[in-house]
């Protein structure tokens, strides 16, 4: 697993937090690499030193970070090295999903600011994720951060994960700022029962609101990936909700099915919300037909290679974020390797799958 | 204010009606549900299932959202000229009973290109093509003149991003140059196997010698282009293999995707067989059990499955909107827009049927001409009758959507664009094929459902149908 936090050193006059690209010597005032000493990085920025803890093989050169004196660490938000890079926008949130990977609190601390200076600072052509908690809940804030990095920096594009309980028809005059012409929306849909999607997100009525924001994100021109996480409660339903989607959200973008992340609340209530796909697959293998049958793009993310028969295998996705993906022993000498997304770090066991195992 | 879609219906058989909206999603049901629709008295499960359809909309809701998106992804119009048949040469060295282009002599004089044509075609398609493109070559025998085909062949792929030819032959001659060329990974062959050896013999190349070489040729070309060497046969009602003869034929060469078709009614086969005007119930027959035969085949087959091509390109067009990049079948048609064609002289069409026509001297369907681009004026009078949602039949068709209007086919058919559209041939052929498509989709026998999930790629086999009962 990559390291996210790591410890620094600021000096003592250094007390207010800071966001900055490290190594960057091209004069655009980036922190300069001063040198390298047991184990820690020295960075120059603005006529002061701080030092960063960091691992031999792990390079920050290009990195974006969020420098704490405070508390003495530096965040690594977008790294360089990195496909996507996800900023936390709030940890506030209106729903309780069942598996939330990030259990909301009930603290908001404002980093807009530093978020925009991030986005500023990101590299050339980068995707830039916003997550939470639920970002909409500082909609306003977030569409005005959209909207002014897009027109200093029009080659980035974002994914914003939302549970889109937000949207209302005004929206839609905003939505045609060319800002939003570069966002991805993933937005969860656990059923096409009402009430079974209520229960696992955990808010009554927000099936309904969800329906309503997905229309208005249509007539917005809006680009929208659908994702479905599955578990015991939602999985024998699966090919009703492929179904449900080409009726009445043909709209989106990409359906992406997900397997269940091993953090959060799924970690204490694994027993009762996973479910092995290879052990009966049936289910996925006919959602994903009838999603394809209707001109739905289907992506299978989160499952590891070995889990999927071959039929499946073309709409495997490599998911996991790299600095949280991870291969346990059981895959040492497995030659699909590179075809495969692996398994998340906090979990990285083959055994959850009656199907999975090496293929040598 | 809740409001239901209007829904067109139509039965498939004793207690089983097709029931459509206008964006063209369907289900089936029985006649009771026709009865409680059109006297209003529906019941709250059948109001509460046509809203989980999406047939019940509010005003802005995602299902009218939904519906309007369906429906506008089946008008869309096309971004760029993306497929286009180019005529070299008119002359031919065959003399097909039923051929469908006019075609002149093999030493006859003045039915080629000239350099002036040649230039004025690269020149167009420079111009008005988009980022990438299909060129067909066509006849008369376009290998006749391999010269004037490399030449547009090297300009494509300079110009075009991943550009694909397919050359359409007779497989009479295989020359070097001809073998050179297909074996190039972006040119395909598309040519003709009417069947059986004698039946291919009765109506195309009438000598054992001549039937010879094309089999050798055949068997070579699919040597040298695996996977890229298509046939097509051309079927006479009158004289008509057996299903398995048939695939057997397409089978000896490895190919198993057929599309079928009956003569059709243009070119010199409009003098030759009158009786092609209509769509002749033997015909009908002739292709259900064709298509029984492949649904038996496929039960074996494993990766190589066989295909009726038009039969599947309907069952696409029922399931996906927005498939409409087959210039056959699809409403509006957009006549001359993303497919051309260009004859020999450089007048432009908007299909391989209209040059016919004017090749036949019965209209001049031509939209422009290559030294001075397209007439947008004669492209409108056709495109203003390309349209079947207006039609007073069409628009109460279940398959309207999926289906399409061929004002060209009318014209060569039936002498104008106006028919009755029951009464043409047109229409008369889709109906039976959107309501075997239909049968099939619904369809409990697993041998079916294989069969549709292989034409539709599908990574497993499903209950297509929807029902409502």
């Amino acid at each position: 697993m990559i390291p996210l936090t790591l410890k620094a050193e600021f000096e003592p006059s250094q007390n207010e937090p800071f966001v900055v690209r490290l190594g960057d010597d091209s004069g655009l005032g980036g922190a300069t690499i001063a040198g390298e000493l047991d184990g820690s990085i020295y960075f120059q920025y603005l006529g002061r030193t701080f030092s960063v803890e960091c691992a031999r093989d792990e390079s920050l050169v290009g990195d974006v970070v969020f420098a704490n004196p405070v508390n003495g660490t530096v965040n690594r938000w977008l790294r360089s090295g990195a496909k996507h890079n996800t900023l936390l926008v709030t940890e506030r949130c209106d729903q309780l999903c069942q598996m939330c990977s990030q259990p909301p609190r009930k603290t908001h601390v404002d980093m807009f600011p530093y978020l925009e200076k991030a986005c500023l600072l990101a590299g050339s052509g980068a995707q830039i994720g916003f997550s939470g908690g639920e970002p909409l809940l500082y909609k306003q804030q977030l569409f005005e951060l959209l909207e002014r990095v897009s027109s200093k920096r029009p080659d980035l594009s974002f994914h914003i994960l939302s549970n889109a309980q937000h949207f209302t028809p005004d929206d839609i005059g905003r939505l045609a700022h060319p800002a939003f012409e570069r966002v991805l929306w993933g937005i969860p849909l656990y059923s096409s029962h009402p009430g079974l999607h209520d229960d696992i997100v955990v808010k009554e009525g927000a099936f309904d609101r969800l329906l309503q924001s997905l229309s208005i994100l249509a007539r917005a021109g809006q680009a929208i990936e659908l994702r479905t996480v599955i578990m015991q409660s939602n999985y024998q339903q699966l090919p009703d909700l492929a179904l449900m989607i080409s009726d009445r959200v043909p709209f989106v973008s990409h359906w992406a099915i997900m397997q269940l992340e091993r953090i959060g609340f799924a970690r204490n209530r694994w027993d009762t919300l996973f479910i092995d796909h290879s052990a009966n697959p049936v289910p996925l293998e006919a959602a994903v037909a009838q999603a394809c049958a209707r001109g739905i793009d289907a992506a299978l993310f989160n499952m590891p290679y070995c889990t999927v028969g071959s039929p499946l295998k073309a709409f495997l996705h490599n998911s996991i974020s790299d600095w949280k993906q991870a291969w346990p022993s059981d895959c040492t000498d497995c030659t699909a390797k590179s075809l495969c997304g692996g398994f998340f770090a906090w979990h990285p066991s083959v055994k959850d799958y009656a199907r999975g195992g090496a293929i040598r | 204010m809740s409001e239901m879609l209007p829904l067109r219906f139509r039965r498939l058989d004793s207690d089983t009606l097709i029931f459509a909206d206008e964006a063209g999603r369907f289900f089936t049901g029985n006649p009771d549900l026709a009865i409680r629709l059109v006297e209003g008295r529906l019941s709250e499960r059948d109001k509460d299932y046509l809203k989980s359809r999406g047939m019940v909309i509010d005003c802005e809701d995602v299902n009218e959202t939904a519906f309007l998106h369906t429906l506008a992804r089946r008008m869309e119009p096309p971004a760029q000229l993306s497929y286009v048949i180019l005529v070299p040469t008119l002359r031919c060295d065959l003399s097909c009973a039923y051929c469908q282009v006019s075609r002149a002599a093999k030493n006859a004089r003045g039915y080629d290109w000239d350099e002036t044509t040649l230039a004025s075609t690269i020149a167009y398609l420079d111009k008005n093509g988009g980022k990438t493109i299909q060129i067909e070559f066509q006849g008369g025998e376009p290998t006749l003149r391999m010269d004037l085909i490399e030449r547009v062949a090297q300009f494509a792929r300079q110009r075009f991003e991943k550009p694909r030819f397919v050359i359409c032959t007779n497989l009479s001659n295989l020359d070097n140059d001809l073998r050179a060329f297909i074996e190039q990974e972006d040119v395909s062959i598309s040519t003709s196997l009417d069947g059986p050896i004698w039946l291919h013999q009765k109506q195309r190349t009438e000598t054992e010698p001549t039937t010879n070489a094309f089999l050798r040729n055949l068997r070579e070309a699919c040597r040298l282009a695996p996977g890229r060497v298509h046939a097509l046969p051309t079927l006479d009602v009158d004289a008509l293999p057996s299903p398995n003869e048939l695939l057997d034929a397409f089978d000896e060469f490895g190919l198993r995707s057929i599309y079928l078709r009956p003569v059709t009614y243009h070119g010199f086969a409009r003098k030759r067989h009158p009786t092609s005007v209509a769509y002749d119930p033997r015909w009908a027959a002739f292709y259900e059990r064709v298509i029984e035969e492949i649904i038996n085949r496929n039960q074996d087959a494993k990766d190589d499955p066989w295909e009726e091509f038009y039969l599947s390109h309907l069952l696409k067009r029922l399931l996906r909107p927005g498939e409409n990049s087959h210039a056959d079948l699809r409403s509006p048609n957009w006549l001359a827009y993303d497919h051309q064609v260009i004859d020999f002289n450089g007048q432009i069409y908007p299909t391989d049927e209209a040059r016919m026509l004017a090749r036949s001297g019965l209209i001049d369907l031509s939209v422009g001409h290559v030294s001075s681009g397209i007439d947008d004026e004669r492209r409108r009078s056709l495109q203003s009758n390309a349209f079947n949602a207006f039609d007073p039949w069409c628009s109460r068709c279940p398959y309207q959507a999926a289906c399409g209007i061929d004002p060209i086919d009318d014209i060569a058919r039936h002498g104008f664009v106006g028919a009755a559209k029951p009464s043409t041939t047109f229409c008369q052929r889709h109906l039976h094929l959107f309501d075997l498509a239909m049968k099939l989709l619904n369809s409990p026998d697993s041998a079916v459902r294989a069969t549709l999930s292989k034409w539709l790629s599908l990574p497993a086999s499903v209950d297509l149908g929807r029902r409502y009962v």
